[in-house]
């Protein structure tokens, strides 16, 4: 009986102390009478490999061991789709965000590759080990509180105290809310006026001690950012009378965004800033703020690709979720 | 070949969840007279209800701190045994299940 006492001694290593003996004792006769059983069917003592696959059929001693054990989670069923939920907040609000500072500081800021050890490697390892280090804090946190929430008093009466009174409103996805079409075109109205008042020209300020003249090219980006408010002011009447996203509205809002991201796009890169006088300074100054002025447009350039797609992303979903014409 | 796996673990899943409450059942009937573990689990094979010892005896323990079951250590055949038994809660309790169970099969049949 060395296999079986082998066996039942493993068993009990699992089991809580309290009541060690007593299931290894009620285990221990089971099997003895299993043995026992066959022995009396075969007319002989079994075999080590007979006995053998006795035990193996019962199992492995952890696996055993585990079934006398309370079921034990760190988050309960009830709760588990609310943490799944937080955690997808927290990934979207915070982790997300750590990651684009984290690539923004690799790209605009000269000393921060020289202060990681330079090159490409040292401030990506840096980045990356942040990033991981950051993600543990914030995951294992919102763990930690729903963990204790498991574990407070505080579930049953959050989970149970509850009323349908209280659950969101269905919201339709192709209904436009007339507050924002009434928002969207009193906001073009304003800025297709200041446009036209105070942007038509290159010169767009030229007052004692200071002018700012932008790049001939100006004039382009003037027209199409005109023509698309005009849009947009259409459009937005157009919602205010039918508040539903159509077909054909979807795809509209599509086209002037791509054409506005675009449009941005192209004048980030234009080196539109041609001068800027300052009276006080003299223009060598006025230059170097202008060359500055450009060059940081120049680099806000994958922002504004990023934001661009962003708004895209939105745009396509809505055209593929919208009813027909 | 997919589907034919996912339909027999389907089945399994579905077979176990049937079988993990008829078992409760069948184990509080058979201690109407009082048992030992080995001697419950020949019972109820012979039975038609096979249960195995990893099954058994954590429901046994179950019951037992669920107050529907007593149990005591006695010596038979040179050898320490647990009989368990019947409480007068588990007795209330079985007969509130059988006649659950007697409304389920009936409502079963009715609908199949």
């Amino acid at each position: 009986m060395d296999l079986l006492d082998r066996y039942l001694h493993a068993v009990k290593f699992w089991l809580p102390k309290a009541q060690r003996q007593d299931i290894v004792s009620e285990l221990s006769e089971d099997i003895r009478s299993q043995i026992e059983d066959k022995e009396s069917e075969l007319g002989r003592a079994l075999t080590e490999a007979e006995v053998e696959t006795i035990l193996i059929r019962i199992g492995r001693p952890v696996l055993v061991a585990s079934r006398y054990l309370p079921q034990r989670h760190l988050i309960g069923p009830a709760l588990f789709p609310i943490y799944v939920f937080v955690l997808k907040i927290v990934t979207a609000c915070y982790l997300v965000p750590w990651i684009l500072v984290g690539i923004g500081l690799l790209v605009y800021s000269p000393g921060y590759p020289a202060a990681h050890g330079g090159g490409w490697f040292g401030p990506l390892g840096t980045i990356w080990g942040g990033f991981w280090m950051t993600a543990l804090l914030a995951i294992g946190a919102v763990t930690a509180v729903f963990a204790a929430l498991e574990r407070g008093a505080s579930r049953p009466h959050f989970l149970e105290n509850w009323s349908p009174r209280k659950l969101p409103p269905v919201r339709d996805p192709n209904r436009i809310p007339r507050a924002t079409s009434i928002v969207e075109l009193a906001a073009n109205i304003v800025f297709a006026s200041w446009w036209v008042l105070f942007m038509s020209t290159p010169t767009v300020l030229d007052r004692p001690g200071i002018q700012i003249t932008l790049a001939p090219v100006w004039i382009y980006f003037f027209w199409g950012y005109l023509i698309l408010a005009a849009v947009n002011v259409a459009m937005a009447g157009a919602n205010l009378l039918q508040p539903n996203w159509t077909r054909t509205k979807a795809g509209l809002r599509l086209v002037t965004n791509l054409c506005g991201s675009a449009m941005f796009c192209v004048l980030c890169q234009s080196d539109i800033l041609l001068t800027i006088s300052l009276a006080i300074d003299g223009s060598p100054n006025g230059q170097r703020i202008a060359d500055a002025i450009n060059m940081w447009a120049s680099r806000a350039l994958p922002f504004a690709v990023g934001v661009g797609l962003l708004v895209l992303v939105v745009d396509v979903r809505r055209l593929i979720s919208s009813q027909a014409d | 070949m997919t589907h034919v796996t996912d339909t027999s673990s389907a089945y399994e899943n579905l077979r176990l969840e049937l079988r993990r409450g008829c078992l409760a059942l069948a184990v509080l009937g058979a201690l109407r007279a009082e048992q030992y573990g080995y001697s419950l689990r020949k019972i109820l094979a012979d039975r038609g209800m096979a249960i195995d010892e990893n099954t058994l005896y954590p429901l046994l323990r179950r019951l037992e701190t669920q107050g529907l079951l007593v149990s005591e250590w006695r010596e038979e055949d040179k050898r320490n045994k647990r009989f368990y038994r019947l409480s007068h809660d588990g007795t209330l309790v079985l007969r509130q299940l059988l006649a659950d169970w007697q409304s389920i099969n009936t409502s079963l049949s009715a609908v199949l």
